[in-house]
Parts: structure tokens; C-alpha cells; sequence
């Protein structure tokens, strides 16, 4: 204690040691994170790119899978993460209005909200489970894509809802006031001003539920993916063949999982282009509604 | 001759959950004349207009007592739409709030909800408000561009034609002025001057010197009551109260 006040100088030196200490964790871990998600992506870029060709983006599966392409893989999930985002988006944008701007906030709406938050956190395994029981089973819709679309939708549906809710109440409450006197009703005044001004922060909702949507396997794996399918879905009742599950089933459950590594590193490859294509284009709607919407 | 009173309240009493923010006014409004609220911050002046229109309505935990005639007829009787009211009496904000729309879009958005579809109709309604908030000239040729590209002046203008262009009976005005610069200013109040043969207009005001150049009547807050309300002139050269006196020659406030 005294020695800190005899000595000021050799204190201040601790401190700037502490100091450089603290943001040289800060820079490192923010270094190993960059790394991380740059070597994964590198990884797999090298061991995968030999694998596309054409044949492999445009043909179906031949030879126990060893040989071929993955073209209904790829169908079969941007089936499914449109269908999921098709469920979700309605249904979690009514869900955030209705928290933020017609529920008195109260005992209730916490209750939701909590709900909302655990439905977040469920492992996405029972969300495989829920929609096997509830939409292939009790709802007959057998292993399709509509079983699989519901079931990814329900998943993501609390994503979607968060960032709605966020959208929603960062609208300057001013614009509210401007419509709701000017004699616009609250429907409208949500539906034509509050909406479209909440809708870039929605489409960020909708870029982190493809994300999640493309990329799961254990809830697609009871209710829509099939193990190999050479043609292409006909129906919504469909089965279809899913990226995920597909790498899924060549590196564990195939009789060829030494042969088929560069298809599996190549399958990992698309599935990452394909969200980040699919993000793209949400992210370049978002901009373009932001440069039209400046306030 | 008979005075033609557009609003009265009847012993208004409000209240944020506990605490009341008004107590027992009651205040007659004249038709087509300038009536001036003034008051220091929180006396309860932007509150009393906000309830003329129901916007205190979107505040949760909110009671009005007492009763708010509109021709005749208690706004806050159970069977009255919101909605409808607001048709008929508008309101202009403290800040500029143009929507992020094009100015054209702006003036239009709420007469097309209401039901007017006629695209000759619309563009005369258009310039006809533009015309009455004097923006016309100044916005013809960019009707197109978005709001928010105007001056502050410009927007709370445009704001007022939005207001217009649904020919309400009454325009509330909560400090429209505070955040435009004097030759802004001047322009609202040149505006107001001419709006007042059609239309009743009630305007809640920090600035004195507003009040007395631009109203007929002023009605002077102080927690949350009306202390005073009489003909501006009297207010302003011989008021009947001495809080008031002491307010307008900046004793208090």
C-alpha cells in the first residue's frame, strides 16, 4: 500500500506493463478468431476446389456416391432454406410487431419473450425430433420438403424475431407520430411507414437465418434429407437430397469414406457459396434500401 | 355576436400513472383564431394539445378525466374513433418529422389512405397544400426527391401542408418554431397569419414574443393549471394575474 505512494513512477511502469498486457490479449484474440475462420475457409478451399468441376455441380451422385455430382444436394437446399425462410419470415415479422407494438408490455409478453429466448437456445437436434413427431408423423407430411422447410423455419423463427423486434423499435417513434396524427390508422401506420423503415434490419434477421437455415443437419435429418435421390423433387411432399446431410452421410455412414474425401471437401465448399450467395443477395437488398431510407 | 367555439374542455384533469400533469382546465377555443399556449417547460401546455387529438392515446398508463368537446361531441367517448378525430384536427411536431418519402409521397400518403384515389385529384390536392404552406415555389421541380434532402424550414413547411392537404378544421402546432432558425420562423408565422381564415389554429409556444405577435388569445400554464387565459393583448399588456405578469416580464420560468 505505502510502497504504491512511495513509489509513483515504478507504479505507473506496472501499469503501462498491465496495460500493453490487457490489449496485446485483446489484439491476439481477435487475431486467433480472424485466423481461425480464414484457415478453416482456406482449408477447405484447397482441399476442395479440385472437386468442382461442372459434372460435379450439374450431375447426380453415381457409383454409391464415390463418383458424380451433388446437383440434387444443392436443390434440395436451396429448397429448403428458401422454403424455412418462406415459414419463418412471416410469421417471426407478425410475432415482433405484435411484441413491440400492439402488446401491453406486461407479465405476458415477458412469458413470450422468455419463450422466444429458450426456443433460441433448444439444441437444434429436438427441433429434428419436434418436426418428425409433430410435421412427418402427426401431420402426415411424411419425410418432404414441406416437413423439413417447417421444421428449419421453427428453428430460425427466433433469429428472425429478434432482429424484427430490433428493427422495429429502432423506427424513430417521430414517424409514428406523424402518421397516427395525420388520421392514418395503427395498421397502416405500421404496415406502410414502421415496416419499410424496419426492413433492412429485418433482411439482417433473414441473412443470419440462411446461415443457420442451409447449414443444419440434425433437423432436416428426420424430416426431409434423403439418403440418395438421383432425381429431382416433383412436390413439396418430396424427399429431397440436402448439402449438410449429404456430407453428413459420405464421411460417416458411406463404405468409401477414405475415397470420397475430396467430394466431401467439395460438397463443404458449395454449401459455403451457396449461403454466402444467398447472404449476398440479402445484404445488397439491405443497401439499397438503406441508401433510400436516410433519416 | 354569439362566439363560435370549435373545442372546449371541461375540468381536464391528466395523469401520467400517479402523477398529474393537469388539473381542472377548462379552456375554450375560438374558431378560426390563433390560440397561444405558453407556460414553462412541464406546466402541462404540450400535454393539453396532445390531448385534443388523442396522441396521448400511444402513451401507456396514461387517464384523462373530465371532458374535451369537439363540435359538440366528447372526443373521449367510448364510441369515438381516434382515427377519424385525427382526420380533423392535425398536428404539427417541435422537430420537422417528414417521412422518408419523396415530398410528393409525403403530402399524399395520408389523403390516399383515406380513400382519394384520382390521380388528377391528388396532384391538384398536392399543389393546392404546397401552395397554402408556401412551398410550392421552392419544391415544384423536385417533387420527386426525397424529403429529407430540404432545409429544417423547408421540412417543417412541408410538414404543414402534409397536415393541410387532409383540410382538417384545426391544426395543433407543438413548438413548431424551436428548431428553425429566424428566417424560418418568420415564414411559419407569416403562414400561421394567413392559415387562421381557414382554419383554427392552436400553438403551444416557448417564445413570447410568438405568442403576442401571432395570437388572438393565450392561455399561461404553470403546474400543470391554467392560471390565465384571456385575449393576447390583455395578457401581454395587462394581465389579470400576477403569476402570469411575472411570468411574461421573466420573474420566473
Amino acid at each position: 500500500m505505502n510502497e504504491e505512494i512511495l513509489h509513483p513512477v515504478m507504479n505507473m511502469k506496472w501499469r503501462y506493463f498491465k496495460q500493453r498486457l490487457f490489449f496485446g490479449a485483446v489484439r491476439l484474440s481477435a487475431f486467433v478468431i480472424t485466423f481461425a475462420l480464414l484457415g478453416i475457409l482456406a482449408y477447405i478451399l484447397a482441399n476442395g476446389f479440385r472437386a468442382i468441376t461442372w459434372e460435379f455441380l450439374t450431375q447426380p451422385p453415381t457409383d454409391s456416391m464415390t463418383k458424380g455430382g451433388i446437383m440434387p444436394a444443392i436443390v434440395g437446399t436451396l429448397y429448403l432454406t428458401v422454403g424455412a425462410i418462406l415459414v419463418a419470415m412471416p410469421l417471426g415479422v407478425v410475432s415482433a410487431i405484435f411484441l413491440t407494438e400492439y402488446a401491453k408490455q406486461g407479465a405476458l409478453i415477458r412469458i413470450i419473450r422468455i419463450g422466444v429466448n429458450c426456443l433460441a437456445g433448444v439444441p437444434s437436434v429436438v427441433f429434428g425430433l419436434f418436426g418428425l413427431g409433430f410435421f412427418v408423423v402427426f401431420l402426415k407430411f411424411g419425410s418432404s420438403i414441406l416437413a423439413g422447410a417447417l421444421t428449419l423455419g421453427i428453428l430460425i423463427l427466433p433469429t428472425i424475431i429478434g432482429a424484427a423486434e430490433e428493427a422495429i423499435k429502432a423506427v424513430p417513434q417521430t414517424f409514428r407520430e406523424a402518421s397516427l396524427a395525420l388520421g392514418v390508422s395503427k395498421w397502416n401506420t405500421i404496415f406502410r411507414i414502421v415496416l419499410p423503415s424496419a426492413l433492412p434490419g429485418i433482411l439482417t434477421g433473414a441473412i443470419l437465418g440462411v446461415g443457420r437455415a442451409a447449414g443444419e443437419t440434425a433437423p432436416i435429418m428426420f424430416t426431409a434429407a434423403a439418403f440418395f435421390t438421383a432425381v429431382l423433387p416433383k412436390s413439396i411432399f418430396d424427399e429431397v437430397m440436402a448439402l449438410p446431410y449429404h456430407i453428413y452421410v459420405l464421411a460417416t455412414a458411406g463404405t468409401h469414406i477414405e475415397e470420397t474425401r475430396p467430394l466431401q471437401y467439395g460438397t463443404v465448399l458449395v454449401l459455403i457459396a451457396l449461403v454466402l450467395g444467398i447472404d449476398l443477395i440479402a445484404i445488397i437488398m439491405r443497401s439499397t434500401l438503406r441508401r433510400n431510407k436516410r433519416w | 355576436m354569439e362566439k363560435d367555439f370549435i373545442i372546449r374542455t371541461k375540468n381536464v384533469d391528466f395523469f401520467y400513472g400517479a402523477f398529474r400533469a393537469l388539473s381542472d382546465v377548462t379552456v375554450d377555443f375560438e374558431k378560426n383564431k390563433v390560440t397561444a399556449l405558453i407556460g414553462p417547460s412541464g406546466c402541462g401546455k404540450s400535454t393539453l394539445l396532445r390531448l385534443l387529438n388523442r396522441m396521448n392515446d400511444l402513451i401507456d398508463g396514461t387517464r384523462v378525466e373530465g371532458e374535451i368537446l369537439f363540435e359538440g361531441r366528447n372526443i373521449y367517448a367510448p364510441d369515438v374513433d381516434p382515427v377519424e378525430i385525427r382526420q380533423r384536427i392535425g398536428m404539427v411536431f417541435q422537430k420537422p418529422n417528414p417521412f422518408p418519402k419523396s415530398i410528393f409521397n409525403n403530402i399524399t400518403y395520408a389523403p390516399k389512405l383515406a380513400g382519394i384515389r384520382d390521380r388528377g385529384e391528388i396532384e391538384a390536392l398536392v399543389e393546392a397544400s404546397l401552395k397554402q404552406a408556401v412551398l410550392w415555389d421552392e419544391v415544384k421541380d423536385i417533387l420527386t426527391k426525397s424529403a429529407m434532402t430540404l432545409s429544417g424550414g423547408q421540412q417543417q413547411r412541408l410538414c404543414i401542408a402534409r397536415a393541410l392537404a387532409m383540410k382538417p378544421d384545426v391544426i395543433l402546432m407543438d413548438e413548431p418554431t424551436s428548431a428553425l432558425d429566424p428566417i424560418s420562423t418568420a415564414k411559419i408565422e407569416e403562414l400561421i397569419d394567413t392559415l387562421k381564415k381557414h382554419y383554427t389554429i392552436i400553438i403551444v409556444t416557448h417564445n413570447m414574443q410568438q405568442a403576442a405577435r401571432i395570437s388572438e388569445y393565450t392561455g399561461f400554464f404553470y403546474l400543470g393549471k391554467l392560471i390565465e387565459f384571456n385575449a393576447t393583448e390583455k395578457i401581454f399588456t395587462n394581465p389579470d394575474v400576477k403569476q402570469t405578469e411575472d411570468y411574461i416580464t421573466g420573474r420566473f420560468g
